[in-house]
C-alpha cells in the first residue's frame, strides 16, 4: 500500500529537488525519496547508526557475560577445596577418584592445572581438613586437639599444610609432620594429638606462623582406598584448644 | 528492558557453554601438568627426584613430607621400559600414570617378589611378544600392561625419621629406568 502511494507521489515531486540530491550523492537521494513515506518500517539495508550501536552493545554484553562468566566459573570451581567427587567424613575430605581415568571433568582439570600426581589405589588415600568441629577454619596460630579412632591402614602420616597443601616450613629441626609408628596410643588404640606452636605433652604436631592451615591425613596401603571401604569409617575429631592472642 | 533481559539470559546460556568448553580444554592445553613440569626438569628415561630434598623447589607438588619420590618419563613406542631399585626401605609404592597424569596402575612392596622393586611397563602388543620367549632375567619382574604410549613412572618411599633419610635417598638414586633391548 505504502510503496504504491510512494510511486504515485514520486512524479508529483519537483524535478529540480530530485536532481539536486542525485548530484550530491546517490545514497542521500534514495533516502530522501523513500524515507518520508516509509518512516515506520525499519530499513534493513540501511539501519540508523543509533540502532546499530545499540545492537552492537547488546551483543557485546551477551558475549562479555558468556566469556567472562564461563571462564570465571571454571576458575572458581577449580579453586574450591571441596568440589565434585569429594567424600566427607566429619571434618575430613577425600577425593578417592582424583587422578584416575574414571574421575569427573572437574577433577581432571584440577589434575592438569596443578600438575598433581595423585596416589594410586594400592598406595593410599589422602584426607584434608580445613575446619575444626565447630566449623571455623583452621589457623596456624591456634592450638587444636585431634582425637579419635582411625581406619585400618599399614601406617598413616599427618602434616600441617599451607594454602597450596605443601607442608608448613617450621624453620626448625622438627618438621610439621607425624607418622603412626611414632605416636603414642590410648588404651583403646585411638590417638590424641596436639597441634600447636608450643611444646605439648603426648603426641605433638608442631605448627608455626599465622594464617590459614590445612591438616592432611594420609593412609598408606589401606583397604579404604578402594571405594567399598569408605562407607563406614571413623575419622578423628578436630577440636580447638585455644589461640595465641 | 525486555531486550536487556533477553541479552542477559543469552549471555548466561553462553556462559554455560563456555564453562563446559573451557573445562574440557584445560587438560588438553595445560602447560603446568605433571608431564610438562617433568619435561622441563629432565629428559626421558631419567629418574628425577620429585621432593624438595634434592635441592630447589619440588618438581611436582603436594608430596607427603615424610616421603621421598622419584619419577621417570617413558615412551612405549620406543619399546618396553624396565624400572629397578635395589635396597630395602620401610615402604615403597609405585604408580604408572598416562600422559595426562591419570593413575592407571599402582602397587606397593607387598606385591613384589622378595620386596625388591623390579617392574616392566609395556603395551599389550609388546606383552604378546615378550610372552613368546620370556628372557631369563625378567622372570621375577612385575609386568604392568598399559594401553598407552607416553607415561610417567613414580616411585614413592617412606622416610619414617631422620635416620632413614640417607638410606631412602640411596634407594631412589640407585633406581634405574631404562629401555632394555630384547
Amino acid at each position: 500500500m505504502m510503496s504504491g502511494k510512494a510511486l504515485r507521489a514520486f512524479p508529483e515531486k519537483p524535478l529540480h529537488t530530485f536532481r539536486h540530491h542525485a548530484l550530491t550523492s546517490s545514497w542521500k537521494a534514495e533516502r530522501t525519496c523513500h524515507a518520508a513515506p516509509r518512516r515506520d518500517i525499519p530499513d534493513v539495508n540501511h539501519p540508523s547508526p543509533v540502532f546499530m550501536l545499540k545492537n552492537a552493545l547488546l551483543t557485546l554484553i551477551a558475549l562479555a557475560i558468556a566469556i567472562g562468566g564461563g571462564g570465571a566459573s571454571v576458575w572458581y570451581t577449580l579453586r574450591a577445596q571441596d568440589g565434585v567427587g569429594a567424600i566427607r567424613i566429619g571434618q575430613w575430605t577425600a577425593f578417592p577418584d582424583i587422578g584416575t581415568p574414571a574421575a569427573d571433568p572437574y577433577s581432571k582439570a584440577r589434575v592438569a592445572r596443578e600438575g598433581v600426581l595423585a596416589l594410586g589405589r594400592a598406595e593410599g588415600l589422602s584426607f584434608v581438613a580445613e575446619r575444626d568441629s565447630s566449623g571455623d577454619t583452621l589457623k596456624r596460630e591456634c592450638a587444636y586437639r585431634i582425637e579419635g579412632g582411625l581406619p585400618t591402614a599399614r601406617f598413616w602420616t599427618l602434616y600441617a599444610a599451607d594454602e597450596s597443601l605443601g607442608v608448613i616450613d617450621t624453620g626448625k629441626q622438627r618438621p610439621a609432620a607425624l607418622q603412626s609408628y611414632e605416636v603414642m596410643r590410648q588404651p583403646d588404640n585411638s590417638v590424641a594429638i596436639t597441634v600447636s606452636g608450643h611444646p605439648a605433652p603426648g603426641n605433638w604436631l608442631l605448627s608455626t606462623g599465622a594464617g590459614t592451615m590445612y591438616l592432611v591425613l594420609t593412609f598408606y596401603d589401606t583397604p579404604i582406598a578402594s571405594s567399598t571401604g569408605l562407607s563406614d569409617i571413623e575419622m578423628p575429631r578436630i577440636q580447638k584448644a585455644g589461640c595465641d592472642a | 528492558m525486555r531486550r536487556l533481559l533477553h541479552v542477559v539470559l543469552l549471555g548466561l546460556l553462553g556462559a554455560g557453554i563456555v564453562h563446559i568448553v573451557v573445562l574440557m580444554l584445560v587438560p588438553e592445553f595445560s602447560e603446568r601438568d605433571a608431564w610438562s613440569r617433568l619435561a622441563m626438569a629432565s629428559d626421558l628415561y631419567k629418574m628425577t627426584r620429585l621432593d624438595a630434598e634434592a635441592g630447589g623447589a619440588p618438581v611436582v607438588k603436594s608430596v607427603d613430607p615424610l616421603f621421598y619420590a622419584a619419577a621417570c618419563r617413558f615412551d612405549l613406542t620406543d619399546g618396553l621400559v624396565r624400572i629397578k631399585a635395589a635396597g630395602r626401605v620401610p615402604f615403597w609404592s609405585v604408580s604408572v600414570y598416562d600422559r595426562n597424569g591419570h593413575n592407571i596402575y599402582s602397587f606397593n612392596d607387598r606385591n613384589a617378589n622378595s620386596g625388591t622393586l623390579d617392574a616392566v611397563v609395556l603395551t599389550p602388543a609388546q606383552m604378546i611378544e615378550v610372552r613368546k620367549d620370556l628372557p631369563e632375567d625378567l622372570q621375577g619382574a612385575i609386568f604392568v600392561e598399559a594401553p598407552i604410549d607416553e607415561g610417567i613412572f613414580v616411585i614413592r618411599a617412606f622416610v619414617p625419621d631422620e635416620s632413614w633419610k640417607p638410606i631412602v635417598s640411596r634407594f631412589l638414586s640407585q633406581s634405574s629406568c631404562e629401555l632394555p633391548d630384547y
